[in-house]
């Protein structure tokens, strides 16, 4: 498997959104690369012909159906008590599009 | 009659409703010890004092006028605070949520409350319930009962910590990896997670989801069965939520014909201590009549690597919506979109947490989804397989909790150690089966070991029987010395 190094990590951060100080990224790097190695002993176990894993429960393997219907609505103001920005009834976040 | 702390929560409900004591003596009972002995331990995050005072009140009221009571009526519960209880913070022990106040009940909460339980405060976690020290709690550290230096375990360990003193005598868990089982092993209580699906999600904060089970941490088995027959439901708002009647339990007083299986290729490199103390747990569970047989669970080795994979995959997408725009913290230094969820992130994620959603992003990414978290799905199913051949042999099967006793705080640094320490509690989570903590002793420092016993699913109240004909028989029951106190 490819290694995993400093340019993975500055794309894995672009994945998951997630800004690092200088010293969180030499620590990420070391320990991610450590723990990919441990869990890549996973290649060692013949799979093949093996199922992946879908459901844990085998004996309730069915389906959980329920009709499509709204209800246990959260109020609105109850959902927006816990915004950090709002405004009119709304979330409010920084514009999105660029002017013409 | 004795103090309060010293009861069994059975007990103290028994003699509330005989009369014995109040509700509100009850509630001031505990509310003054955890005012008392929080500071050192770190147990609760937050204390629901004048809230448990009210419905003690209430209970006392509805007792005067002889009114139907339930099942944890005047039980002192505290909540894992990654838990809902509707109107009050749930911060899941982390920056993000420090201001996040429930608009809804978690389903297990709701089942307490409804059964007279007074819930007296939100417990101490890793934040997000990513730990096994409690060390990774944005908030402050708890610290074990049993030795203040040394860490209570985790996640749960707040919630074991508070058992374990005695400022409540239920408390709920949430186990991912072990997070109820190995804190109540390192605090010498008992802690059981049920079989998956048993006890409902709903309003439980998402970490693995095909993995997290709520149960009960509690001072003896029969309080933890209890709890499991008012938490134990089915529950619409959980797709997942067993469609099945809840259940009652008995206890046998012996174990005949009880065979139990013990895969010892698995538990080769046990600490001379822990293989002892797991040994003599053998010995009192064949005084009881059961037979103990060795069984093959080989690829019990690769728990660790499958675990960090599927964890973190179902991690990074539970907590991809902790974006800094709807609830939670929002960056003040944004001035974009992106950097809202950008800065917000950092900000509000320690460095566990952020780990955890990069290993969990990396195994899902393109290239790697096959080599790593397909691969890791399959060997599920190889450990899938292999349960069910080992319970066509045997009735459980019986593992320490951990590979050791609970260790000094600050004593493990690196994060694939600390992930190591989980070997003996994944499994069950990884095969969704019902197991439980229970105390069986101590280690050479004198801190608190526990005996595991794991059982095939849906065999919740077997598990528990099991455990309390062990807990009967050897007795190792007890509080921290210096909180057994005459009084508060």
């Amino acid at each position: 498997m490819a290694q995993f190094d400093s340019q993975a990590l500055e794309h894995l951060k672009k994945l998951c959104r997630i800004d690092c100080t200088p010293e969180e990224d030499v620590e990420l790097l070391d320990s991610l690369k450590r723990v990919l190695d441990y869990v890549g002993q996973l290649n060692e176990v013949n799979t093949e012909g093996v199922k992946t894993c879908r459901y844990v429960l085998r004996s309730m393997l069915k389906n959980q159906m329920r009709e499509d219907e709204v209800k246990d609505l959260l109020p609105r103001e109850q959902f927006l008590a816990n915004a950090p920005d709002q405004i009119g009834g709304m979330i409010r976040v920084p514009p999105v599009l660029k002017a013409p | 009659m004795k103090p309060f702390h010293l009861c069994s929560a059975i007990e103290l409900r028994d003699a509330f409703l005989k009369g014995e004591a109040s509700a509100v003596q009850i509630a001031e009972h505990f509310i003054l010890r955890i005012e008392k002995h929080n500071k050192e331990i770190g147990a609760f995050l937050s204390v629901l004092g004048p809230r448990a005072l009210l419905k003690a009140e209430a209970l006392d009221k509805k007792r005067a006028h002889n009114k139907p009571l339930g099942k944890m009526a005047a039980i002192p519960v505290a909540i894992k605070d990654n838990m809902h209880i509707q109107g009050e913070i749930t911060t899941c022990g982390s920056k993000f949520l420090k201001n996040y106040k429930a608009p809804f009940e978690a389903t297990a909460v709701r089942l307490l409350e409804e059964e007279d339980a007074l819930l007296i405060g939100k417990t101490n976690l890793d934040e997000f319930a990513m730990g096994s020290t409690n060390e990774n709690s944005a908030y402050f550290p708890a610290h074990n009962p049993w030795n203040l230096k040394c860490v209570p375990g985790g996640s749960s360990g707040g919630s074991a910590a508070a058992v374990a003193a005695r400022l409540a005598l239920i408390a709920t868990g949430s186990d991912t990896g072990g997070s109820i089982r190995q804190p109540a092993g390192f605090c010498g209580v008992v802690g059981f997670k049920p079989t998956y699906g048993r006890v409902s999600r709903y309003g439980l904060v998402a970490f693995g989801s095909s993995l997290d089970q709520i149960g009960p941490l509690s001072a003896t088995v029969a309080d933890a069965a209890l709890s499991m027959e008012v938490m134990g439901r089915h529950c619409p708002h959980d797709a997942t939520s067993l469609d099945l009647p809840g259940e009652s339990y008995t206890f046998p007083k012996n174990l005949d014909e009880i065979k139990i299986g013990v895969p010892w290729s698995f538990l080769e490199n046990l600490k001379p201590d822990v293989r002892d103390n797991f040994n003599h747990s053998l010995d009192t569970l064949k005084s009881l009549g059961a037979k103990v047989i060795h069984i093959d669970l080989d690829i019990l080795k690769y728990t660790v690597a499958v675990y960090y994979i599927l964890a973190t995959a179902e991690a990074s997408t539970n907590l991809a919506r902790f974006d800094g725009i709807r609830y939670g913290v929002r960056s003040r230094n944004a001035k974009t979109l992106e950097n809202i969820y950008e800065y917000s992130r950092k900000e509000g994620f320690g460095p566990e947490v952020k780990r955890r959603i990069m290993l969990g992003t990396y195994v899902l990414s393109a290239g790697y989804q096959d080599a790593y978290y397909k691969k890791a799905q399959k060997v599920r199913t190889l450990m899938l397989d292999a349960f069910e051949k080992a319970f066509s042999d045997c009735d459980a099967v019986a593992l320490p909790i951990a590979p050791s006793g609970a260790f000094e705080a600050g004593s493990i640094h690196d994060p694939l150690e600390i992930y190591l320490q989980d070997i003996f509690t994944i499994p069950a989570n990884l095969a969704g089966l019902p197991a439980v903590s229970v105390p069986s002793g101590y280690d050479s420092r004198g801190m608190p070991l526990g005996l595991q016993i794991i059982g095939p699913q849906m065999c919740d109240v077997p598990v528990l029987q099991y455990a309390h004909a062990y807990e009967q028989a050897s007795r190792h029951m007890q509080i921290p010395p210096s909180y057994i106190g005459s009084s508060k």
